[in-house]
């Protein structure tokens, strides 16, 4: 991405000036957005009461871990609650970026037969709202596949989502043909030209994928409420609101459950923070 | 002969590629999809439904509330959708000239909001929209001097409350995905824009944003579908009202489906809103083109 | 790859040999994470099922079930089975409470499993209709009397009278059973009868004059009522509040339809309440209320009114309910140890009940939570017999008071009453005095409402008064035109001879 700014050779104090705008910019509508999530740990900390109406302030008044001794004394199945959903979201995005990405590639870059019907298809499913579709799934799952309260649930109706085809497809169909075409010449096989060729320079988008689809199903309730119903098998998110501490409207016990649940996910973007910044470029191919 | 074998040869690599995705596809998302389709065609009951044609789908159109739900529905998703795409794209320029560090800051701070529970956050908004005189905005609308506002509680502000609130959520995923194709942009295209003496704003303008085509298409057709499915905010904040004014086609669906156990009904719903997005969809991809080639 | 003619970045080109190499390794990893997935996800189940087993103390192994069950059939004794109950947290204890009575009524009936699952208030309806749909819907279901209609309607709700005798039955109040029968059909037994009226501070409402002994015990019209608001509006304090954002203007509708004479969506005569005479009375008067100044003019939070009570911002608060005095209690306690809610006072609660209005009869609005049977694919009768029997046992006795208890409330069976009868509650005699006054006051809703009527009228609630209401209290429409809106929707869902458009008798 270098290029696009210009680094003013001639006058450094002009870039530098530049740079801190634009930052004092992004710090101030970062604060701004992220005023919900620093309520929300702050106020974990908070004592566990209900919450005065007319004297809302952005801190609690006294700073106390009672909520958090809660959850991890009180219940004795946290851990393993978070253990489930880590086994689950980590199963569905290992599946999604290996499934979803060489189905999204054979949909940009390989000419077959009832491609286009097959894509529609796939665009079309995205289109029916989940409310409607939860019912015909727990017929399958739960009366004809007999998978209540099993991983097999969780994990298999997720493992290759429309979303992601659909992204990794875009993503694909940017990278020039030519490239893939002077491999087929040289009688690469699909297959290595996929892994050899169009996966190194993709990593930035299949680490996207991945952390979007390790969330979205880190953060998933219905579904996984519906089909566990055995407190050993539950997800951190059906675990926390089914929890009877956090039953009721007292605010911190509320907020902790929700950086409970929220902070796996901050240890995993700062691990794939990596391959965000490794901009992999394609070289001098222009088609 | 030989050309017919190659033609055979890459369907084959084809459906080999998409084969694992295929079957987990067909198996856990079409067969509900198909399945929804006939349970609108009938009078659902667990034991025993009865065909009824196309009486759900009359019932759903014949309802005002329904074609209420659908405008609310659309002016909420034009309203929001393609601002927040616009801040998104803003934001992903932005972060690029920093340094490496500086960078994965600004990107970590604008992601988390997305990963934050919806029931955290929307905690926290009803707070701010707290039409007491101490809520958040009405303090903010007494400093100004502006009348202090009844926000989810009127006709008149609810809708735009709903639609403050989408853009002044986070936009993570939007933002890290502008992020991904913004760092495939090879840099020759911006020596060569050097070389004709572009300016930053042509650069943008002729360079980034056609080779970010594929990605805002891609951005585009997936937040008018969320969009356009979306009710918690709805369920959270408004419960629908006032008169009926912030109720949205999922809520309906949501509530037809789940509270009233109209089953039938809540699928043909489901579907007349599934042919409106596929409708949009075929727009976005006639308007933006679905291939972006170099 | 050797050949492929490819200008990388040098970069790119050292790394390809190992990202390939970490290419096959992420896949061979994928493959065979799924496959210990696969294997793991069938261990776990029997992990779970015997540490069920486990919990409920049943030493007897699967195999060693299986013999008795084949001894016991043939010394004709009953065959096992296994009942599924689903519950949200009806009191913040009582998953633990439903184990220690599955214990008990395991020595007596040693056949019988019984498998709990607990769910959320929030979402205990989407998960019980999807089950219901699918057709695997529980045994046994928490519902509130408006689930009764569309339960009924998918054809999984049970006639309780075919399995549950006149006498068993005869042990629960009538009023309460009423409220779980639809098309004549009892379809469930009550859990208890929330009354819902209004609650307020004992030393502000006799600053203002309220005489609140004659209020508890004889009730008050809305004149009086509307005098000791103006007397207890002060600067920083309100003379009342209802708690109406969202959703919750539902309840404003319920509690002072009730004081306007609408005591349910159907007269006796079963025509549809919401277009008498007395929804207009009722219309006007909160449109009266709203432009007295007497309460806010915006939207207040549920969870906003007690902190309001504790705080002294407001002299009176709705909706409240017995149980509300255990909220104040905590919250007086805790302010000297600082957890009570900032800025609260010592306040002493007050249960109040509904206003009358003019030409009104007094009454309250109560509403009645329930267990119902449920069938599902396959259920045989004798099973249906043994949920039945289960259901009773957990809605009778022992187990219904220490329900009741805890939320404050009398039983509404003979049996609940009698366990209740030698308890000490921490409440003040008068308010339990005016809260079983006011659940005396209680009218039942007509024996004979279809089950498609309720749902009819359930609709119409969400749709249309709701919404409406919503707007009349943001002062955006006028009492008339509501009422006008809504006679216009409930003519065209009902029929003009359904419709009460008189006063109701």
């Amino acid at each position: 991405m270098r290029g696009l700014y210009s680094l003013h050779l001639h006058n450094p104090v002009i870039c530098r000036i530049r740079n801190a705008l634009i930052g004092i910019f992004l710090l101030l509508f970062a604060a701004v957005i992220l005023f919900p999530m620093i309520y929300m740990v702050a106020w974990s900390f908070g004592p566990d009461r209900e919450m005065a109406a007319n004297s809302y302030s952005i801190f609690p008044g006294i700073w106390t871990l009672e909520s958090y001794y809660a959850f991890f004394a009180k219940s004795e199945y946290t851990v393993r609650w978070l253990y489930n959903s880590f086994v689950t979201s980590a199963a569905v995005m290992v599946s999604n970026v290996i499934f979803a990405s060489m189905a999204g590639y054979a949909f940009a870059k390989i000419s077959f037969k009832g491609s286009r019907p097959l894509f529609s298809l796939i665009l079309v499913a995205m289109m029916i709202p989940y409310q409607v579709t939860q019912v015909p799934l727990y017929i399958l799952i739960v009366s004809r596949l007999k998978m209540g309260n099993s991983y097999a649930a969780l994990i298999l109706p997720g493992c290759a989502t429309a979303y992601n085809i659909f992204l990794s497809k875009q993503f694909f169909s940017s990278i020039p043909s030519a490239l893939i075409e002077s491999a087929k010449i040289d009688g690469a096989s699909q297959l290595r030209i996929f892994y050899n060729l169009v996966l190194p320079l993709s990593k930035t988008v299949l680490a996207v994928m991945a952390i979007n689809t390790f969330m979205s199903n880190w953060n998933t309730f219905f579904w996984p409420f519906l089909v566990t119903s055995k407190e050993a098998m539950y997800t951190i998110q059906v675990g926390l609101k089914t929890f009877r501490f956090a039953n009721g409207t007292r605010l911190s016990p509320m907020m902790a459950g929700a950086t409970i649940s929220t902070l796996p996910m901050f240890i995993l973007f700062f691990s794939l923070q990596k391959y965000f910044l490794e901009g992999v470029t394609i070289g001098a191919v222009k088609g | 002969m030989k050309k017919h074998f190659h033609v055979k040869r890459e369907t084959v690599d084809g459906y080999l590629f998409i084969l694992a995705a295929m079957v987990i596809f067909l198996v856990f998302t079409i067969y509900p999809m198909v399945s929804a389709v006939t349970t609108s065609l009938k009078d659902y009951r667990p034991f025993g439904s009865e065909w009824v044609g196309a009486a759900n789908y009359k019932a759903a159109v014949g309802n005002a509330l329904f074609l209420k739900s659908v405008k609310n529905t659309l002016v909420y998703t034009v309203a929001t959708v393609p601002v927040s795409l616009a801040i998104s794209f803003i934001v992903a320029l932005l972060i690029m000239p920093f340094k490496r560090k500086t960078q994965s800051l600004f990107k970590a701070l604008y992601y988390m909001p997305a990963v934050a529970s919806g029931v955290a956050t929307s905690v926290v908004w009803l707070w701010i929209y707290n039409s007491a005189p101490s809520g958040l905005f009405n303090q903010i609308m007494s400093i100004l001097h502006l009348p202090a506002q009844n926000w989810l509680s009127s006709s008149r502000t609810a809708m735009l409350s709903l639609i403050i609130m989408s853009l002044l959520g986070g936009h993570g995923t939007h933002i890290i995905t502008y992020i991904a194709a913004l760092m495939g942009i090879d840099s020759s295209y911006f020596e060569a824009a050097d070389i004709d003496g572009a300016s930053f704003f042509q650069k943008v303008w002729y360079v980034v944003l056609p080779l970010c085509k594929p990605t805002t298409l891609f951005l585009l057709v997936t937040g008018f579908i969320n969009s356009f499915q979306v009710f918690m905010n709805a369920y959270m904040m408004t419960g629908g009202g006032p008169d009926n004014n912030t109720t949205m086609i999922g809520l309906l669906i949501f509530n037809n489906a789940f509270v009233y156990g109209k089953y039938g009904l809540a699928c043909a719903e489901a579907i007349i809103l599934a042919c409106l997005i596929a409708c949009m969809t075929a727009v976005q991809f006639r308007v933006m083109g679905d291939n972006v080639e170099y | 790859m050797k050949n492929v003619h490819v200008n990388m970045p040098k970069s790119l080109k050292k790394e390809r040999g190992t990202s390939m190499m970490k290419m096959k390794l992420a896949l061979i990893s994928a493959v065979i994470s799924v496959g210990i997935l696969t294997a793991c996800s069938d261990r776990t189940e029997t992990q779970v099922k015997e540490e069920s087993t486990a919990a409920s103390s049943t030493t007897a192994s699967e195999s060693v079930t299986q013999k008795d069950t084949l001894l016991a059939k043939e010394e004709n004794e009953p065959a096992a089975d296994t009942i599924t109950i689903m519950v949200p947290p009806i009191t913040s204890n009582y998953v633990e409470l439903l184990d220690g009575w599955i214990e008990d009524y395991k020595k007596d009936h040693p056949n019988i499993e019984i498998e709990v699952t607990a769910t959320t208030w929030a979402e205990n309806t989407s998960k019980l209709t999807t089950m219901a749909l699918a057709g695997e819907a529980p045994d046994i279901a928490e519902v509130d009397m408006n689930m009764i209609g569309p339960l009924a309607e998918m054809g999984v709700a049970v006639d309780l009278e075919q399995y549950l005798d006149a006498e068993t039955l005869a042990d629960y109040d009538r009023n309460s059973l009423d409220y779980l029968r639809q098309n004549d059909i009892l379809y469930g037994l009550p859990l208890y009868l929330t009354i819902q009226a209004l609650g307020g501070n004992r030393a502000m409402l006799e600053e203002a004059g309220a005489d609140i002994e004659k209020i508890q015990t004889s009730g008050w019209t809305y004149d009086e009522f509307l005098k000791i608001v103006a007397a207890g509006t002060k600067e920083g304090t309100w003379g009342f509040i209802f708690a109406n954002q969202g959703v919750a203007a539902a309840d404003v509708v319920n509690i002072f339809g009730v004081s306007a004479g609408i005591t349910n969506a159907f007269t006796s005569d079963f025509k549809y309440a919401f277009t008498s005479e007395n929804m207009l009375q009722l219309l006007t008067a909160i449109e009266d209320l709203v432009k007295s100044g007497y309460m806010p003019n915006y939207g207040i939070e549920t969870g906003q009114r007690w902190a309001m009570l504790e705080t002294g911002e407001t002299m009176i608060a709705g909706k409240a309910m017995p149980l509300t005095e255990s909220t104040i209690r905590k919250n007086n306690a805790g302010i000297a140890d600082g957890t009570a809610t900032e800025g609260s006072i010592e306040v002493e609660y007050v249960f109040l009940p509904t206003p009358a209005m003019e030409g009104v009869d007094e009454s309250c609005y109560g509403i009645v939570d329930g267990m119902v049977p449920l069938r599902n694919n396959g259920t045989t009768d004798q099973h249906m017999k043994n949920v039945c029997e289960f259901l009773n046992y957990i809605c009778s006795g022992e187990r219904i008071a220490a329900v009741d208890d805890e939320v404050m409330l009398p039983s509404v069976c003979e049996s609940g009453r009698q366990a209740q009868a030698n308890r000490e509650l921490e409440q003040y005699e008068n308010n339990a005095a005016a809260a079983a006054r006011c659940i005396s006051l209680v009218k039942v809703p007509p024996v004979g409402i279809s089950s498609e009527q309720t749902s009819k009228a359930s609709t119409l609630m969400n749709e249309v008064i709701v919404p409406k209401f919503q707007a009349l209290l943001a002062g955006e429409v006028t009492a008339q035109n509501m009422y006008e809106e809504i006679c216009q929707a409930a003519i065209a869902e009902f029929g003009e001879s359904s419709c009460e458009m008189g006063r109701i008798p």
